[in-house]
């Protein structure tokens, strides 16, 4: 097939169905090619086979985890109406994180204590209470810590001492031993905590490091990390 | 992507179909940050990728009874309702004037499943980079630019300089050569 030789009627067929495919007929070509899809059957698997094709090219892309509000906001506008999984960084401070909160989580811990003490009982170990991985990520002028832990496939980001700077934000990233592209897993909180599950293809092991860069706030626009390195730490296990 | 992973999707976006919020969530954490990159990839502005990507969850929740009917193997459906809303959105954007991408193939009933189907569309996607590399720079670099990043024939005239026809002739036989060399 050299440039200059017109298409066969089956070549331009199956061009027609790739252009419908990717969205590049506009006007009365578009509407014809649509209309065509509904009535030509064999026109229609052709379209099907050129989405299967190029969908090849989306499988290649570098996944790049959505903030956890994402998922909630989708509960909620399907009604499903569930507890959040962080926390708003518009809100203000949580209770259990001001002075109140430190003092009744003292007597939650005596609470526990003196349940333990008493005779008879099973230890009984919370569920998830014990994080399988961590790593513990500082500046290098150490004015910003930020605490990551792995519980299952339920990741925890403490955002400890520090902030991005105003108009700017944290994004955490993945990076493999393996030398491939570092992945996003989200942002570090404005404040407090959040908690994210992991994409289906990343999997905790040793050699695994976490890092944080200064990014625009959202995060990287381009899904690549643009901003400098913050601060980088090993995964380890516990 | 194996068999089992895609029977795994299936099977979720049969329990979707029948209202099963926990396959709806399962679906999400499994499938979300991939089609997070391609809404980011076509928008290439965070805020608008994760509304979008928001849309998207919830149109599949809408449109699981219909994924059964459709023929495409569950990656593609997703990562199609993906692609489109993000064009859709990125169309909106400009003030000129396009039609956006069909999601009628996606909700069309194809009448046929085919048994075989799965598998020549995984040795596809494992033939696809190879074959792009075998197409000039320009021309898998378009490939990818209209396909991941929504590009039209306006845009890749603007950016080679070239009036529409010729850029259309070249990226139809670009598309036809990428096509040849996968199906082989």
């Amino acid at each position: 097939m050299t440039e200059d030789t017109p298409l066969t009627p089956d070549e331009h067929d199956s061009a027609l169905a790739a252009e419908l495919a990717l969205g590049l007929l506009e006007g009365p070509e578009a509407e014809a090619a649509t209309t065509r899809m509904t009535e030509d059957a064999g026109f229609a698997q052709q379209v099907r086979d050129w989405q299967e094709r190029l969908a090849g090219l989306a499988m290649q892309l570098t996944p790049v985890m959505a903030p956890a509000r994402a998922k909630q906001g989708i509960r909620e506008r399907l009604g499903f109406g569930m507890a959040p999984l962080a926390e708003d960084p518009t809100e203000t401070r949580p209770w259990w994180r001001g002075p109140i909160g430190a003092l009744a989580g003292l007597v939650a811990v005596a609470a526990v204590a003196a349940f333990l003490w008493l005779p008879g009982n099973a230890p009984i170990t919370p569920t998830g209470a014990q994080p399988d991985y961590q790593a513990q990520l500082q500046s290098e002028a150490g004015d910003l810590r930020v605490a990551a832990r792995l519980d299952g496939r339920e990741m925890e980001i403490d955002l400890q001492d520090g902030a991005a700077g105003e108009g700017r934000d944290l994004e955490i990233w993945w990076i493999k031993p393996d030398g491939s592209a570092p992945i996003s897993i989200g942002l570090v909180p404005r404040s407090g905590n959040a908690r994210m599950e992991l994409p289906a293809d990343l999997d905790p092991t040793e050699g695994i490091k976490i890092a944080l860069t200064d990014e625009p706030a959202g995060g990287s626009p381009t899904g690549q990390a643009t901003g400098p390195i913050v601060a980088v730490a090993d995964l380890t296990r516990l | 992507m194996q068999d089992a992973r895609r029977l795994e999707l299936e099977e979720m976006i049969a329990r979707i179909a029948l209202g099963d919020r926990d396959s709806f969530e399962a679906l999400y954490d499994a499938t979300s940050a991939k089609l997070h990159a391609v809404c980011l990839s076509v928008l290439k502005d965070r805020p608008e990728a994760e509304e979008t990507l928001q849309e998207v969850y919830i149109k599949i929740w809408q449109n699981a009874t219909r994924y059964a009917s459709n023929g495409l193997s569950p990656m593609t459906w997703l990562i199609t309702i993906a692609r489109n809303r993000a064009i859709d959105r990125l169309r909106a954007r400009s003030s000129r004037p396009a039609t956006a991408p069909t999601d009628a193939a996606a909700v069309l009933p194809s009448g046929e499943p085919s048994p075989e189907a799965a598998t020549i569309r995984a040795q596809e996607w494992e033939m696809l980079d190879e074959c792009l590399a075998q197409l000039a720079d320009q021309q898998a670099g378009a490939v990818r630019a209209v396909y991941l990043e929504g590009v039209t024939y306006a845009d890749l005239a603007e950016r080679e300089g070239k009036p529409v026809n010729t850029v259309r002739s070249w990226l139809r036989r670009s598309l036809l050569r990428l096509k040849d060399c996968v199906t082989r």
